[in-house]
C-alpha cells in the first residue's frame, strides 16, 4: 500500500466518523434537548390521545430512544428522509429540485469568481502598492465583509427597482410553467432572473479568492526561485505566471472548501431573492416546524462540507509535489 | 544602590512600555489611510452603541410619530418631524437607528472576544501539546466546520427564546474554529523555533513554555482573528435578526431590515432601508480593513520588500 | 580583453526611515577567462553588487551612479527587454541558496529547458536532449530530469542550478555563495565541478563568498569588500599572501585552519552602520592602526608599485610593519591567554553504546501482523566521555546524527538504548524525578542566534528566566545577570539589560544565549553549531570565549559542528561521526596529523585553505551518505570507502578496532603512519573510478 493510499484511507475513516458524529448531534438537538422540536410537535396543538399516538407512531416516537436513533441513522444514510409535514410529499421529492436550483445558481458563480478574482488578485499582488491593488482590496473587502443580504438588498434597489433592468424576485416569472429541468433553465426568462443573484454571489466571494491569490503572489515575489527565473530572462508576465502557479494550491483547496459550504453560506441570498433553493426551503421549514425536512436539509449541508473537506485534503496531497503524505508519524 | 528603583518610577516605566507596545501595534494606522478611516468608523460606532439609546428622541418601539392633525405618519420620507422618515408602522427611523447600534455592538464585541479567546486557547493548546490532545481538538473543529452554522443557529433559536447573550454564545460556539486553526498552525511553527527548545532545555515547565514563549509570539495573529471575529459576529447577528431570529425585545439594525423586507416596502422606503444597511456594511467593512492593514504588518511572509 | 568593467558603482536601499548605502563606489574589472573573487562578511555589499550586475535588485534598491560595462555595453543603460536578452545568454547566475532557488512546482528539467526556450528557438526534443547532456556534465543522472526539486538533496540541487547556468554557455557566470550551507565534502565537490566545467567552457567566473579559503583555491583575482567599499584588490597571490590593508589582515588571521598552530585572532567590534554615506574610513572604528587621518576621509584605492595589487588604506606604506603587528592578539586588544593547557578534571559525562532510534510510522496492517517497524538509527551506539575543563568536539556532515546526539546528551530526547552517566548518576536517576537537577547542571546552546532568543523578552528577562525556573540566586538576581553578561563579554551589562533581541547583532545575540546557559553556573555545556551562522570574526570570538570558559570555569563542553577548522581550534579531543556512529576519536593533534579512518581523511582534505600558495590534494568522495533506515550490514562507510574490502561488508568494526586511549578508530584498514599522500590517492583513482577525474591538485 502506498503512502498516498494510506493517507487516503485515514482521511476517509475520519470523514465517516465525522459524518456519524455530526448526524448524532443533529439527532440530539432535534429530539433529546428539553423542549426540542419533535417534543413540541406532539405537545403543541389540541390533539387527543389517539391523534398523538398516531403522530408518534408515524415518526417512530413511540419506540425507545436507541431504536429511534438506529432508525434515524439508517434512514438518513440511505437517503430515506421520510415525509414532509408541510408539503405532504416525500422529503426527497421536495428537496431534490431545490437542491438543483441552488447548485445551478451557486456552482457557476463560485467557479466564475474563483477564476476571475484569482487572476485579478495575482495581477494586483504583482503590482503591489499600485492603485489597482489598493482599489481592488478595498472594494472586495467591502463586498466580502458586508453581510450578503445587505449587498443583495442594495442591488435589488438599484438594478431591479430603480433601473428596472432585471426582476427582483424568484427564479422564473409567475406565469411560466416549465416542465422539467431543461425547460426551466434554458430560457431567457430564467437568465433574466438569474443575472442579479449570480452577480451578487460572484461579488460576495470575490474577496477571499482575490486576497488569497494576491498574498500568494506577494509572498512569492520576493522568493529565491523567482529571482532565478528573473535572472533567466523571463518576461514580467512569464514570471507572474510562475508566481501564480506557485500560489495555486491554497486557492484550489479553498475553492473546494467553499464549494462544500456553499449551501449554508448563501441561505440569505436565496431568501432575499426568493430563489427556490435548498437554503430558503430550510428557513421556511424551520419557521413552519417541518422537522423531517429540516433534518434532511441540515444533513445534506453537513455531508457536503465533510466531502469537500476530504476532497480538499486529498487534492492538496495529490497536487503538491512536496507535501509528505504519511499523515503524521515519527521523525 | 543604583539598581533599586522607586516603585512609582517603575510603574511609570511599565505604563510607558505598555503604551509604546500599543502605539507600535497601531502604528500601521498612520500609514494606511483606509485603516485610519476604518478606525474612525469604529470609534463612531462604539459611541453610538454606548450612547445611541440616550440620543434617540423617541422610544424606538413604543412611540408613534404623528403629524399635525394627530394622524399616524406612516412611511413618510425624511422631514422635519422625522429626520430619517418613518416606518410602515409610524415609528421614527432615526430613533430606531440610534437605538439599534447597541445590540450590534454587544454581540459584535463579545461574540468577537469570545471567538478570539476560545479559538486562541484551543489553537495554542492543540498546537503546543500535539498528540492526542491535538487530534481531539482538531476533530472537534472539523465537527463545528461540518455542522452548518446558520441552520443550526436557527434551529437552536426556535426552541430557545432568543436573547442577545444566547445569540452571542451561539455565535462564539460556531466561530471559534477559524482562529483555532490559524493559531494552531502558527503555534506549530513557533514550537519548532529554537528559543522554545531552549526554554525546554533550561527546565521550563510546559505551562511556562506555553505561556511565556509560545503564546506571546502568536498573540498578534490572535488579535487579528479577534478583530475578524467581531466583524463575523456582527454579520451573523444581523443575518439572524433579518431572518426573524433576533432578540425580540431589542431594536437592532438587522431587525429593522427584516421589517422593511417583510412588510414589502423596500421598493419605496429607501430611507428605512439605507440607515441600517449602511450602518452594518460600514462597521463590518471597517473592522476588516483594519484587520487587513494589521495583517500586512504582522505577516512576515508578505514583508518581502523590507 | 576586459569582459566586465564596473566603475564607481553605488547602490542604495530605501527603507522606511533611512537610506542604506550598501555599495559605495566599487570598481573592478574581470578579464575574459578569469576567475574573479568578491570576498566580504555579511553586510559588506558583495551580494548587492551581484544583484546590481544582474539587474535583480529588489524594488527598493537603486543604482545611484556608476557604470557596468559588459563587452563594451553599459548594462545600466539598457531597457528591460534588452537586459533580458543579455541575461543568461551572456551572463548566467548560480544563486546562493539552491534549497529555495528552484521552482518547487516545476520539474528540474523543465526549468532548465525554460532557460533554453527563452533565448533560443529550439524544439522541445532538442531542449530535452540538451538538458540530459547538461545533467551528465554536472554529474547528475540524466534519467532524473523529470524529477522535482524536493526529490534532490542540497548538493544535487546546486548541481541543477549549475547545469542551468551552463545551458547557453554564457561568457560570464556569477556565483553568489554557491556552497554556503553545504557540507564540506559536498562543497569541495561543487567547487571542483564549477572549476572543471568553467575551464572547459572557457567562460569567466565571478565568485562571491565569505570564505576566503574558497577564493584562494579557485580565483585569480579578487576584491575584498567591507562596508560597501573595496578595501583591497588585486591578484589572489598578492592580496592573500601579503595583505596591505588592516581589514584583510584581520580577516585572514581570523580564519581558523586545520593544520595551523597559531590561534586565530578575531577582529573585535561589529560592521559599520551604513545609513550615511561614509565620510571616514569604513574600518576606522575597528582598526587598531587608525590615526586622525583615517577619521577624516575614506582612503582611495592606490596602486602598489610593480604588481597587480591595490589597497585602500591611509597607512599603506607601512604595510609590512602593520602586517607583523596584526598577527599579535594584543594589537587587536585581545588578551593573549596563551596556550595554557588546562588540567583536565574527572569524567563528568559518559555514554556507553548510547542509542537513539526513531520508529518509522508503519501501516496498521503490518502492525497487526506484528512486523518489526523500521527504525531511523540517528544515534547508534556512541560511547564517549567528557572530563571537566575539557572540550570534546563532535564533527560530521549534516544528517550524521550529531545534533540528535547533542539533544540526547541533554536529555531533550530520551535515549532508546545504552548507558548514560552524568555526575556519577545514571540516566534512570534523572528520568525518575531528578530532571530539574539535570536541567540546572547541563545547558545546551543552539545553532541559530537569530532564533534562539524569544523575540518578546528583554535581555534581563531572557538571562533571568533560568534563575526563576530553578529558584537559583533569586535574591540577587540582578547581580547574577550582570555578572554573567560581563563574563560573556557584553560590557557594560547595564546597556544591554533592557534591549530586545532584534536590537542586538548576531554575535551579541549568541553571547546572550551563552549567558543564558551560564547564569546557572552549569557543570556541563553542549554547543550545537553555535557559530555556524556567524561571520568569521564573530565566530572566532565565540570560540575563544568557550575555550576560556572551559579553562576557567571547570566545566565540560561538547562542541558539535560540521566545521573541522573551528573544532580543531576549540577542542581538546575530537570525535568524528558518520551515520550515527563515532568512527574515529582521539586527541585533536593526532587526528589532524594522522587520521586513521578514510572518512576522516576525506573530511580533512575537503577543507579549503586560505593560503593560495598551499597545494592541497583533493580526495573526492563518491556518492552521498545513504538513508539511515536501511543500512548495509558491516561498516556503514563501506559503500563510499575507496579502501573497502570483503571483510568491511561483513561485520561492523568497533570503535576500538585500532589505536589506544588517546586515539582510536573503527576501521579494519586504517591509514598507516605516513598519513595522506598523493600517490595513495591516485592509486585509488585508478582502481575505483577509472574514467572520471576524481582527484586533482589544487593551487598553482
Amino acid at each position: 500500500m502506498s503512502k498516498f493510499q494510506r493517507f487516503l484511507l485515514k482521511r476517509l475513516a475520519i470523514s465517516v466518523l465525522l459524518t456519524l458524529v455530526a448526524v448524532s448531534v443533529i439527532f440530539v438537538v432535534l429530539r433529546l434537548l428539553p423542549g426540542s422540536p419533535f417534543e413540541a410537535l406532539v405537545t403543541s396543538g389540541n390533539l387527543n390521545q389517539e391523534q398523538i399516538d398516531e403522530i408518534r407512531a408515524m415518526y417512530g416516537l413511540d419506540q425507545s430512544i436507541w431504536k429511534q436513533y438506529i432508525n434515524y441513522l439508517g434512514s438518513l444514510l440511505t437517503f430515506q428522509f421520510g415525509y414532509s409535514i408541510l408539503r405532504s410529499q416525500p422529503v426527497w421529492e421536495v428537496l431534490e429540485p431545490r437542491l438543483i436550483n441552488s447548485l445551478i445558481l451557486l456552482v457557476p458563480a463560485l467557479v466564475t469568481t474563483a477564476i476571475l478574482s484569482s487572476v485579478l488578485g495575482m495581477y494586483a499582488g504583482w503590482n503591489r502598492g499600485s492603485r489597482l491593488e489598493k482599489a481592488s482590496i478595498v472594494s472586495t473587502t467591502l463586498l466580502r465583509s458586508t453581510p450578503v443580504f445587505i449587498t443583495a438588498i442594495f442591488f435589488i434597489i438599484v438594478f431591479a427597482y430603480n433601473l428596472e433592468i432585471v426582476p427582483a424576485l424568484g427564479m422564473r416569472s409567475i406565469r411560466a410553467t416549465p416542465d422539467g429541468y431543461l425547460e426551466t433553465f434554458v430560457s431567457l426568462d430564467f437568465l433574466h432572473h438569474y443575472l442579479l443573484p449570480f452577480t451578487v454571489a460572484v461579488l460576495y466571494y470575490s474577496g477571499d479568492f482575490l486576497l488569497l491569490a494576491r498574498n500568494g503572489v506577494v509572498e512569492k515575489r520576493g522568493s529565491e526561485f523567482l529571482k532565478l527565473h528573473r535572472a533567466k530572462g523571463l518576461t514580467e508576465m512569464e514570471q507572474l505566471a510562475r508566481a501564480g502557479r506557485n500560489s495555486m494550491l491554497p486557492i484550489l483547496t479553498y475553492f473546494t472548501l467553499r464549494l462544500g459550504m456553499i449551501f449554508q453560506g448563501l441561505i440569505l441570498l436565496e431568501v432575499v431573492f426568493s430563489w427556490p433553493g435548498i437554503g430558503r426551503e430550510l428557513v421556511l421549514a424551520i419557521q413552519q416546524q417541518d422537522y423531517p425536512l429540516v433534518q434532511a436539509a441540515v444533513f445534506i449541508m453537513a455531508l457536503a462540507v465533510i466531502i469537500a473537506n476530504l476532497a480538499a485534503d486529498v487534492l492538496y496531497a495529490y497536487f503538491d509535489p512536496t507535501v509528505s503524505t504519511n499523515g503524521g508519524g515519527s521523525a | 544602590m543604583s539598581t533599586e528603583t522607586k516603585p512609582e518610577a517603575e510603574l511609570y516605566k511599565r505604563a510607558d512600555a505598555l503604551w509604546t507596545t500599543v502605539r507600535d501595534q497601531f502604528a500601521f494606522l498612520r500609514q494606511d489611510p483606509m485603516a485610519f478611516a476604518g478606525m474612525l468608523v469604529v470609534a463612531a460606532f462604539v459611541f453610538l452603541g454606548l450612547f445611541g439609546p440616550y440620543l434617540a428622541l423617541h422610544d424606538p418601539i413604543e412611540h408613534t410619530v404623528r403629524g399635525d392633525g394627530g394622524s399616524v405618519l406612516r412611511l413618510t420620507a425624511p422631514s422635519a418631524d422625522a429626520l430619517f422618515g418613518t416606518t410602515a408602522y409610524g415609528k421614527d427611523v432615526l430613533s430606531q437607528f440610534l437605538a439599534g447600534a447597541r445590540p450590534t455592538l454587544i454581540v459584535g464585541l463579545f461574540g468577537g472576544l469570545g471567538t478570539g479567546a476560545l479559538g486562541f486557547t484551543v489553537g495554542v493548546v492543540s498546537g503546543y501539546y500535539g498528540g492526542w490532545v491535538d487530534e481531539l481538538l482538531m476533530r472537534l473543529t472539523d465537527l463545528t466546520f461540518s455542522l452548518p452554522f446558520m441552520p443550526m443557529a436557527l434551529l437552536l433559536l426556535t426552541f430557545m427564546t432568543p436573547n442577545i447573550w444566547l445569540i452571542t454564545a451561539i455565535i462564539a460556539t460556531f466561530l471559534w474554529k477559524m482562529p483555532a486553526r490559524v493559531v494552531r498552525s502558527e503555534v506549530l511553527s513557533v514550537r519548532e523555533r529554537t528559543f522554545v527548545r531552549s526554554a525546554r532545555a533550561s527546565g521550563a515547565s510546559n505551562l511556562r513554555t506555553m505561556l511565556y514563549h509560545v503564546a506571546p509570539n502568536v498573540l498578534p495573529i490572535g488579535f487579528l482573528y479577534t478583530a475578524y471575529g467581531v466583524a463575523w459576529a456582527i454579520a451573523a447577528q444581523a443575518s439572524l435578526a433579518f431572518l426573524g431570529f433576533g432578540d425580540p425585545t431589542m431594536t437592532s439594525w438587522g431587525r429593522m431590515l427584516r421589517q422593511v423586507f417583510a412588510s414589502g416596502n423596500m421598493r419605496v422606503a429607501w430611507w428605512w432601508v439605507l440607515p441600517p444597511a449602511i450602518g452594518i456594511a460600514a462597521i463590518t467593512t471597517s473592522v476588516f480593513l483594519i484587520g487587513r492593514a494589521y495583517e500586512e504588518v504582522i505577516n512576515p511572509e508578505i514583508q518581502t520588500d523590507q | 580583453m576586459t569582459l566586465l568593467n564596473v566603475e564607481n558603482l553605488k547602490v542604495t536601499y530605501a527603507t522606511d526611515d533611512e537610506t542604506v548605502h550598501a555599495v559605495n563606489d566599487v570598481s573592478f574589472s574581470i578579464d575574459e577567462g578569469v576567475n574573479y573573487g568578491l570576498a566580504g562578511e555579511s553586510g559588506s555589499g558583495k551580494s548587492t553588487v551581484a544583484e546590481a550586475l544582474l539587474g535583480l535588485l529588489p524594488g527598493n534598491g537603486t543604482v545611484e551612479r556608476g557604470t557596468i560595462e559588459f563587452n563594451g555595453t553599459d548594462l545600466t543603460s539598457l531597457s528591460e527587454a534588452e537586459r533580458r536578452d543579455v541575461l543568461w545568454e551572456d551572463i548566467a547566475y548560480i544563486p546562493q541558496s539552491a534549497m529555495d532557488s528552484l521552482d518547487p512546482v516545476m520539474s528540474t528539467g523543465d526549468q532548465i529547458a525554460q532557460a533554453i526556450h527563452t533565448h533560443r528557438n529550439v524544439t522541445d526534443a532538442k531542449a530535452r536532449d540538451r538538458v540530459r547532456e547538461l545533467f551528465e556534465i554536472v554529474g547528475l543522472d540524466p534519467d532524473r530530469i523529470d524529477n522535482y526539486p524536493h526529490e534532490f538533496s542540497g548538493g544535487m540541487r546546486q548541481r541543477v542550478t549549475i547545469a542551468m547556468a551552463l545551458a547557453l554557455e554564457p561568457d560570464l557566470i556569477i556565483a553568489d555563495e554557491p556552497t554556503t550551507g553545504l557540507d564540506v565534502i559536498v562543497q569541495d565537490k561543487i567547487i571542483d565541478k564549477i572549476l572543471e566545467i568553467q575551464e572547459r567552457m572557457d567562460s569567466s567566473l565571478l565568485l562571491i563568498t565569505h570564505e576566503i579559503g574558497v577564493i584562494a583555491e579557485t580565483c585569480d583575482d579578487l576584491s575584498i569588500l567591507y562596508g560597501g567599499k573595496v578595501m583591497e584588490q588585486g591578484s589572489v597571490d598578492n592580496v592573500l599572501v601579503n595583505p596591505t590593508n588592516p581589514y584583510t589582515m584581520g580577516l585572514k588571521n581570523s580564519f581558523p585552519e586545520i593544520d595551523e598552530n597559531e590561534d586565530p585572532v578575531a577582529i573585535p567590534g561589529s560592521p559599520p552602520n551604513l545609513n550615511r554615506e561614509p565620510t571616514a574610513c569604513v574600518f576606522e572604528d575597528r582598526c587598531p592602526f587608525a590615526t586622525d587621518e583615517c577619521g577624516e576621509s575614506h582612503p582611495d584605492l592606490v596602486d602598489l608599485p610593480n604588481r597587480n595589487h591595490r589597497s585602500a588604506c591611509h597607512r599603506v606604506k607601512e604595510a609590512a610593519q602593520l602586517r607583523r603587528d596584526a598577527d599579535e592578539p594584543e594589537t587587536w586588544n585581545i588578551p593573549d591567554d596563551g596556550d595554557a593547557d588546562s588540567d583536565r578534571g574527572e569524567v563528568i559525562l559518559e555514554t556507553d553504546a548510547l542509542e537513539k532510534h526513531y520508529e518509522q510510522s508503519q501501516p496498521l496492517l503490518s502492525k497487526l501482523r506484528g512486523e518489526d517497524p523500521d527504525y531511523v538509527k540517528a544515534v547508534d551506539g556512541v560511547s564517549l566521555s567528557v572530563r571537566r575543563s575539557e572540550v570534546l568536539g563532535v564533527a560530521g556532515e549534516s544528517g550524521c546524527g550529531k545534533s540528535t546526539l547533542g539533544e540526547t546528551m541533554a536529555l531533550l530526547e530520551d535515549p532508546t538504548g545504552g548507558d548514560f552517566m552524568f555526575d556519577g548518576e545514571p540516566y534512570e536517576y534523572y528520568r525518575d524525578g531528578n530532571l530539574q537537577e539535570f536541567r540546572r547542571k547541563v545547558q545546551i546552546i543552539f545553532q541559530d542566534p537569530f532564533d534562539s532568543l524569544n523575540p518578546r523578552q528583554t535581555v534581563r528577562k531572557l538571562v533571568g528566566e533560568p534563575l526563576t525556573i530553578h529558584d537559583y540566586r533569586t535574591d540577587e538576581k540582578e547581580r547574577a545577570i550582570v555578572e554573567t553578561l560581563e563574563k560573556v563579554g557584553l560590557t557594560p551589562a547595564e546597556k544591554f539589560l533592557d534591549q530586545y533581541p532584534h536590537e542586538l547583532s548576531g554575535g551579541q545575540r549568541q553571547r546572550v544565549a551563552v549567558a543564558k546557559a551560564l547564569v546557572l553556573d552549569p557543570d556541563f555545556l553542549i554547543c550545537d553549531e553555535p557559530a555556524s551562522m556567524l561571520d568569521v570574526s564573530l565566530k572566532v570570538n565565540l570560540l575563544n570565549l568557550l575555550r576560556g570558559l572551559a579553562d576557567a570555569e571547570d566545566i565540560g563542553i561538547v562542541y558539535i559542528s560540521h566545521d573541522l577548522a573551528s573544532l580543531m581550534q576549540v577542542s581538546d579531543r575530537l570525535a568524528i561521526m558518520y551515520l550515527g556512529r563515532v568512527i574515529e576519536e582521539g586527541d585533536v593533534d593526532r587526528i589532524a596529523s594522522q587520521p586513521r579512518h578514510p572518512y576522516t581523511s576525506s573530511l580533512l582534505s575537503a577543507a579549503p585553505e586560505k593560503d593560495p600558495t598551499a597545494d592541497r590534494t583533493r580526495v573526492l568522495l563518491e556518492g552521498e551518505p545513504p538513508d539511515p533506515v536501511d543500512l548495509p550490514s558491516g561498516c556503514a562507510f563501506a559503500p563510499r570507502c575507496p579502501k573497502a574490502q570483503g571483510s568491511c561488508w561483513e561485520a561492523e568494526p568497533a570503535i576500538d578496532e585500532i589505536g589506544d586511549e588517546t586515539h582510536r578508530a573503527a576501521c579494519y584498514f586504517p591509514k598507516g603512519e605516513e598519513g595522506l599522500n598523493a600517490s595513495d590517492a591516485s592509486a585509488v583513482d585508478e582502481t575505483k573510478f577509472p574514467e572520471s577525474a576524481n582527484t586533482d591538485s589544487v593551487g598553482d
